[in-house]
């Protein structure tokens, strides 16, 4: 992400000075106020959202969805606590409902509540890669923004794109949940063949 | 279908508070109060993407870089002219979203390059904000294979999304 950036930045200024230096600022600025508005529309967003959380949290209900999707959080995240399941649960009830948004505040509860990665606590452990991925591929339901401005822009048919949508982000999220089950599977058995390297090692000595 | 899921959970969280004897009110503004200090931990991240994507854009640099991936997107049945949202969708909500009405004002919304822009913006996230905001309030700094198996992921819903648009 730091190597990305840092590309992007220097490529896109390095390219301005040459073309149009004036609006070098200019544009960051754009941007960091879009960031801006976006931010404050968020925070009522995600006011609203906690609210209803807190609201469900109160009535215990929210335990029960917990435990109503046990089987499927305990096959997707192995070995986390009940209080880990219980975010991650409504995270990933949120996320299959088509509301990101709803589903962050719980996304960030849920990497709190995580075991952190048993070798590196500064990396990510493979449940939160998990989380991130379902989250970052979730499932865009009613794409509304889209159907808006497709009928704003003169489109015969505003909706027409949807089935190819909903099967392109469903699509997305199975093939990332299998992209992380393979490769944590893949990196678990190499750590366990490490080790027995290692045992054989100490056992040769 | 989402247009009735959110007032129905609104409804039956309200209700299930007034059977549960609990105060609805005091706990929704217990729990909204977090909503600032959340923001407040996340816009670092978000300011830092989003100054890069518009200069990205603005400078031409990105449709530079379109122009090169273009003919790889053409292959696998992704309309070359999408290149830039393909690149900027996972940066950020807002300048991807001009390239799409840009989209819209060059090439129509109803033709295949339309649909096909109208799959790509409609099914997909804005990966960096998602992977930057969920662990805004953790010790975690290296998300490792993370962002690069959402983006993968995302660009092979894309291709099969674009290619069902040929179809349908």
């Amino acid at each position: 992400m730091s190597i990305v950036w840092l590309i992007i930045m220097l490529v896109s200024i390095t390219a301005l000075l040459f073309i149009n230096p004036s609006s070098a600022l200019e544009a960051l600025i754009k941007g960091a106020n879009d960031s801006v508005t976006l931010a404050l529309n968020l925070i009522a967003l995600y006011g609203i959202w906690l609210g209803v959380f807190e609201i469900l949290e109160s009535t215990g209900i929210s335990d029960k969805l917990a435990k109503l999707l046990r089987p499927l959080v305990r096959k997707l995240f192995k070995g986390e606590s009940e209080e880990a399941e219980k975010y991650i649960s409504m995270n990933v009830s949120a996320n299959l409902l088509g509301l990101g948004n709803a589903a962050t505040p719980m996304g960030i509860g849920a990497v709190g509540a995580m075991k952190p990665n048993e070798k590196n606590p500064n990396k990510a452990s493979t449940n939160m890669i998990m989380l991130i991925v379902i989250s970052a591929t979730s499932l865009q339901i009613f794409p509304s923004t889209v159907i808006g401005l497709r009928a704003s822009a003169g489109s015969a048919n505003p909706a027409d794109f949807i089935i190819p949508c909903i099967i392109a982000t469903v699509s997305s999220t199975v093939l990332g949940i299998i992209g992380v089950k393979i490769i944590g599977a893949l990196e678990s058995r190499l750590s366990k063949k490490r080790e027995l390297k290692l045992r054989v090692i100490g056992e040769a000595s | 279908m989402t247009v009735y899921i959110v007032p129905l959970i609104f409804i039956t969280v309200l209700l299930l508070s007034v059977f549960r004897k609990k105060n609805a009110y005091s706990s929704f503004v217990k729990g909204a109060e977090g909503a600032l200090s959340l923001m407040m931990s996340v816009l670092p991240f978000l300011l830092a993407v989003m100054a890069a994507c518009e200069v990205f854009r603005v400078s031409g640099a990105s449709a530079v870089v379109s122009g090169f991936l273009s003919p790889a997107l053409e292959f696998v049945g992704i309309p070359g002219e999408c290149a830039e949202l393909v690149l900027l969708r996972p940066l950020s909500g807002a300048g991807s979203l001009s390239v799409l009405e840009h989209i819209y004002q060059a090439y129509g919304t109803d033709g295949i390059i339309g649909k096909c822009a109208s799959v790509i913006y409609g099914s997909s996230e804005t990966v960096f904000y998602v992977s930057a905001i969920y662990f805004s309030k953790s010790n975690v700094k290296n998300l490792r294979y993370a962002i690069p198996l959402a983006l993968v992921a995302t660009f092979l819903g894309n291709i099969l999304g674009c290619n069902l648009c040929r179809i349908i």
